[in-house]
């Protein structure tokens, strides 16, 4: 670790923190301009203790005082509050709690965003132009032009309802979250689309390697400067994929809101979509300030892999 | 062969047998023993709102209440009102005023703590004190509403002359406050000892602290992921039946729990209002094998279109006050009649049930009122002249209401979003399409903002629909459509007001129920003649229950108790 | 094309061009290369297809596409529907032309916007530079530091829904992409020779910007604006999926697809039409964007 990555790394620690603050303020003040909160019921509340509520949670103080409790709350004790709709939960042991299980989720879609990406495209540029490339290029394009929710309803249909009736019960999936079976099909659906992307990319860098003329003299050669060659070639191929990790990174944890939706995974991304739906604001503001800074910190570990990967980088 | 050729052989054999023949866990339960493993595993899409009695206001808490806590009295299955920690029925007075539980020596907490009537009182005044939804059914008692103001921290009209006896002051007879107490929320009695000693507010986060006097007590809780309950030993109730363990899983919606169902993962899927999606239902009902685990119950909600009485097209009296009457003999000028009975006309309830509700199986036309089939109150199907599907007639009527063509333009319908509200919302919008030419906006939103709205009285024709806290006509008179509830912030969302039909229901609140019911009926009939409410569909509960598991069920109401459920082997 | 030559270099050049061949413009150039890519004029083909579809469909459709109840509900594919009904019993087949309308406008109102916007930023920010340049890449960089998809239901739950609303939400943060790419040529193209001479010939900063920087940068800002429009389209999707999409009863194949799941196992027909009209839909765009891509990138010259 050079002082040059350290200093970066601090800089960046920094932007992080300034965007999730101005991201949450940004949130705060625009969901407490909307009518109605969270508050709100089916039966006739009595206005006194709908005020006691209120006032219990600070929704009675004009809304800069409000922000600013909140402010010094996050920044002092790391405490994001209380749900307005599950009465006695704290917010930062649960967020802390469903980023794990995403992150989960994400480090095993990146996971096979790469490996399967980086197989496919190698294969396919080794097999320049025969079959197996037009199936493995023509694959990677409706991979990623099929969107991820349209996998996971094929992947849910064949792991849940296939397996078990072909093998009349013997196997089957369990949607959901606890075992670690159940982490491979939501994964899948979520990296597919990027292990199509990534499956070009090393494609098409691989063949800029290979096609070079000395590359083609050695490999007629034979198996031991193949895999030379491969292991060249490939080191070459991860630069591209590298320079897009980044934004890859961001669209698995995009991509996993629908997905966890879609696969009952109690994760970060679900949590934000119901705490919208059900006016949770407290849950939105925190989720989206934990989004900010998730994102935040996954673009700088990317960022720091770099110069390990590729040594002619450094800052 | 060699022996262990032979072997690989037959397991290759078997193997593809039992795949052509789909052997594993068969849907046929075996004999009446019972499984080793006596867990009920089912759903929950949300977590739960709050798990204090006093504070709890929805359906889905409910259920858990039930389980954990005592009342004086409690509905069984049959939704009979019977003793739970009472001794017996209440003696009351001739003037009705006054009523004397006797108490079951027997009761005590989960921690052993013994019950006397001080406990009923003090969890009574805290409820009060606390004065969330269903304080109100304590209301009558004299004394209570200074507590839930704030006025007295004691409530006047309880007293406790021995330790086992309790004596209620009314402020007026009510023939419906057995059904009150039968509730399982508000009157139940809490452990004064250790809510004092692990905060007001912090008792029900941990188990430990989570005390009740009922035959289940939680024994872990992960929010918004998960909740374990087990029996309590020693109950005083007696056996606490053959479960040893319930678990839910949170966060899980409807169509990943029937999946989960289908692999084994749960025995029941419905419990805790979570039905099961309508594609599901219907997709069980069709199949031969599988229509044998579905169950369906008549629920207790109605759905409904409401109009605005004050404002907007469909008003009796246009900008009259939320709160003023709207209807009654002196009004005999109503120029939205004919608009909402125009609109009501028009929707053929088959097809919308047929149609939002899976073939009708996950609830039925509304012809009959508010009121929902099986309660009291219901006035028969086709009791509502204004129910019957008559395009003709609508038509008339439209031309009546609105002969310029200016009041049908621009109507919003508004309505809270989920799969059901959406199917009947589109089906609503298609048909006053179809059979009477106007367009309406469909407006979806969430649940706060559409109640805050209503409450406003600004939402002239909005989704309606209530679900019976328990068997009286009053649960709805008295919360939905009397004058009082008519104000501003308060649940009569159409404000109509009508001080003849209140007048009829005050005078039937006093009297016990077989006498009362004519009185509930005939203000039902001016209710349903002015059109306040479109009814629309009478909910049920479908319930997907394994062939292993027995027991279970819904009693309109709520479920069947955890006590009588039983897993046989399988 | 033959013009009167004007100065004798002139007309030499002309006799030069004549024996070498046909002048061809850049755009010439790149639409020939781009008819020789066979799986981007089929991306073509299809494209027009969907907006033939999709400008029919505003004044016809072989049903209404909000009448339900016109068979049973659930039905399969028959004669007089040829996709089936739906779990409303509304015509699949006129809900899938209503959807393209929908997509259409979602996905080339979405890409003008965000094209817009970007565009101006990324010249602005690219030309002028120094501080100009620093409040722009900031605000791109926060801004990338958040998922759109968080931004487009955070606003969806301020603005509301409507499909104005829905364009809007998803060209706040489409914009982001093309601003970058546009403020990256800006930079190279702003070094060349032909900006050098009209700057010191006196030409104002916007006609610059216009008439030289523009239209070089043209090429990728096409690719990139092609791009955004499945992304657009699938956005939208991916919100319908979660409840926040166009509202009913419009027939948005995301909608249409979310709605169509629930029944996935009785009625399969239900959502696979959608899904094959999206899927497709966004294939097509894919191929053509790649092939614009490839016949826009000079190092293909040959």
């Amino acid at each position: 670790m050079t002082r040059g990555t350290l200093i970066y790394a601090a800089q960046r620690l920094v932007l992080i923190t300034v965007t999730a603050v101005v991201v949450s303020s940004i949130v705060f003040v625009g969901v407490h301009q909307l009518p109605g909160t969270a508050l709100i019921h089916e039966r006739d509340t009595n206005p006194a203790t709908t005020a006691a509520l209120m006032h219990y949670y600070h929704l009675d103080l004009p809304w800069p005082q409000q922000y600013w409790l909140w402010l010094t709350g996050v920044v002092l004790h790391g405490d994001l509050g209380e749900s307005l709709v599950n009465r006695g939960l704290q917010i930062t042991p649960l967020l802390i709690r469903e980023t794990q299980v995403s992150a989960t989720l994400g480090i095993a879609a990146v996971l096979i965003t790469v490996i399967v990406g980086m197989s496919l495209g190698t294969l396919a540029a080794i097999r320049q132009n025969t079959w197996v490339d037009y199936t493995a290029s023509t694959a990677a394009v409706v991979g990623y032009s099929v969107p991820s929710f349209v996998w996971a309803f094929l992947l849910i249909l064949l792991t849940v309802g296939g397996f078990y009736r072909w093998t009349g019960g013997l196997i089957y999936e369990d949607i959901g979250w606890g075992k670690l079976e159940q982490i491979p099909v939501p994964a899948l659906a979520l990296g597919l689309p990027y292990a199509a992307i990534v499956a070009r990319l090393t494609r098409a860098s691989m063949l800029e390697v290979i096609r070079q003329d000395y590359v083609r003299t050695a490999w007629a050669k034979g198996l031991r400067s193949r895999v030379v060659i491969l292991r060249h070639a490939l080191r070459n191929a991860l630069i591209p994929v590298i320079s897009i990790l980044g934004p890859l990174v961001t669209g698995i944890i995009t991509g996993s809101v629908v997905i966890e939706f879609l696969f009952g995974i109690p994760g970060l991304g679900k949590e934000f979509v119901t705490s919208i739906l059900s006016r949770d604001y407290n849950v939105v503001i925190g989720v989206f300030t934990f989004y900010a800074a998730l994102v935040g910190f996954a673009n700088l570990v990317v960022d720091l892999l770099y110069p390990v990967l590729d040594p002619r980088i450094r800052y | 062969m060699t022996r262990s050729r032979v072997s690989r052989f037959l397991a290759v054999a078997v193997g593809a047998i039992c795949l052509v023949t789909a052997c594993g866990p068969s849907n046929g339960g075996g004999g009446s023993e019972l499984a080793a493993d006596q867990t009920l595993r089912f759903n929950m899409q949300d977590d739960v709102t709050s798990l204090d009695p006093a504070d709890v206001d929805a359906a889905v808490d409910i259920t858990f209440l039930s389980e954990v806590f005592s009342g004086l009295y409690k509905f069984d299955n049959e939704l009979k009102i019977v003793p739970d920690a009472a001794d017996g029925m209440p003696q009351v007075s001739s003037d009705g005023k006054t009523w004397t539980f006797k108490l079951n020596k027997n009761v005590k907490f989960s921690n052993g703590d013994k019950v006397t009537a001080a406990d009923w009182i003090w969890s009574w005044t805290r409820t009060l004190r606390r004065n969330h939804a269903y304080a109100s059914n304590l209301y009558i008692i004299t004394g209570a509403q200074d507590v839930a103001n704030g006025a007295a921290t004691t409530v006047s009209g309880l007293s406790a002359p021995d330790d086992y006896t309790l004596v209620a002051k009314l402020d007026a007879p009510a023939g419906y406050w057995l059904s009150q107490l039968a509730m399982p929320t508000a009157a139940e009695v809490l452990d004064r000892k250790v809510i004092e000693a692990a905060g007001e507010d912090k008792w029900t986060e941990q188990a430990a602290t989570y005390i009740g006097t009922g035959p289940f007590k939680m024994t872990a809780r992960t929010p918004k992921q998960s909740m374990d309950f087990e029996p309590v030993k020693d109950w005083w109730g007696g056996s606490t039946g053959a479960l040893t363990k319930v678990h839910v899983d949170i966060g899980v919606d409807p169509a990943a729990a029937v999946q989960k169902f289908e692999s084994g993962g749960y025995e029941i899927v419905g419990m805790a209002n979570q039905a099961p999606g309508p594609d599901d239902v219907l997709r069980y009902k069709n199949d031969p094998t599988k229509s044998k685990l579905l169950n369906v119950y008549p629920g207790a909600r109605t759905t409904a279109v409401g109009f605005n009485f004050v404002s907007g097209p469909f008003a009796s009296k246009p900008g009259a006050k939320p709160g003023d009457p709207t209807n009654g003999a002196s009004n005999t000028n109503d120029p939205g009649l004919a608009g909402r009975r125009a609109f009501s006309l028009a929707i053929d309830r088959k097809q919308l049930a047929d149609i939002a509700c899976a073939h009708a199986i996950t609830c039925q036309p509304a012809t009959g009122g508010p009121i929902t089939i099986g309660f009291k109150g219901y006035l028969g199907e086709n009791g509502d002249p204004w129910a019957k599907f008559d395009v003709a007639q609508a038509k008339q009527l439209l031309e009546q209401w609105d002969p310029s063509g200016t009041k049908r333009k621009g109507l919003e319908y508004r309505y809270n979003t989920s799969p059901g509200n959406d199917k009947r919302a589109q089906n609503l919008q298609a048909q006053w399409k179809q059979n009477l030419g106007v367009d309406v906006k469909l407006v979806p939103s969430d649940f706060p903002t559409l109640q805050a709205d209503r409450k406003k009285k600004i939402v002239i024709i909005g989704r309606q629909s209530w679900g019976i806290d328990y068997d009286h006509p009053q649960d709805w008179f008295d919360n939905l459509f009397s004058c009082d509830q008519a104000k501003v912030g308060r649940g009569n969302d159409e404000a109509y007001c009508n001080p003849d039909m209140d007048k009829i229901t005050a005078d039937a609140n006093t009297k016990p129920i077989d006498q009362a019911l004519p009185e509930y009926v005939q203000a039902m009939k001016l209710l349903v003649n002015d059109v306040v409410w479109m009814t629309i569909d009478y909910g049920t509960q479908p319930y997907l229950t394994q062939s292993y598991v027995k027991g279970a069920g819904y009693n309109g109401l709520y479920d069947f108790s955890w006590l009588g459920i039983k897993i046989l082997k399988h | 094309m033959a013009a009167i030559p004007s100065t004798i270099e002139a007309s030499e050049e002309q006799l030069l061009a004549a024996e070498v061949g046909e002048h061809v413009t850049l755009g010439q150039d790149a639409w020939r290369r781009l008819r020789r890519n066979h799986v981007a004029v089929i991306g073509l083909g299809i494209i027009c297809l969907f907006i033939v579809v999709a400008l029919v469909s505003i004044v016809w459709t072989p049903y209404p596409t909000w009448q339900q109840a016109l068979g049973p509900t659930y039905q399969g594919p028959t004669l007089t529907h040829p996709l089936g009904l739906d779990d409303y019993g509304r015509d699949i087949l006129s809900r899938v032309m209503g959807g393209a309308g929908i997509a259409l406008a979602v996905g080339v109102g979405a890409s003008l916007i965000a094209s817009c916007i970007g565009i101006v930023l990324g010249l602005l920010a690219g030309f002028y530079r120094g501080k100009v340049d620093m409040v722009i890449s900031t605000v791109i960089n926060i801004s990338y530091g958040i998922p759109d998809l968080l931004i487009a239901l955070i606003m969806v739950l301020l603005i509301g829904r409507g499909i104005q609303n829905i364009i809007l939400a998803i060209s706040v943060t489409a914009w982001l992409g093309m601003a970058r790419l546009v403020r990256g040529q800006t930079f190279s193209i702003r070094e060349r020779e032909f900006v050098e001479a009209a700057r010191t010939i006196g030409t104002p900063n916007s006609m610059i910007l216009l008439r030289h920087i523009l239209p070089n940068a043209l090429g990728p800002i096409v690719v990139q604006a092609t791009y955004l429009v499945p992304a657009a389209i699938i956005f939208e999707a991916f919100l319908s999926l979660l409840g926040l999409g166009v509202p009913p009863p419009s027939p948005s194949w995301g909608r249409m697809a979310s709605e169509g799941y629930k029944a996935l196992q009785i009625a399969p027909h239900i959502v696979l039409a959608p899904c094959i009209a999206l899927s497709m839909t966004v294939l097509a765009f894919n191929w053509l964007g790649d092939g614009l891509r490839d016949a826009i990138d000079p190092r293909m010259r040959r």
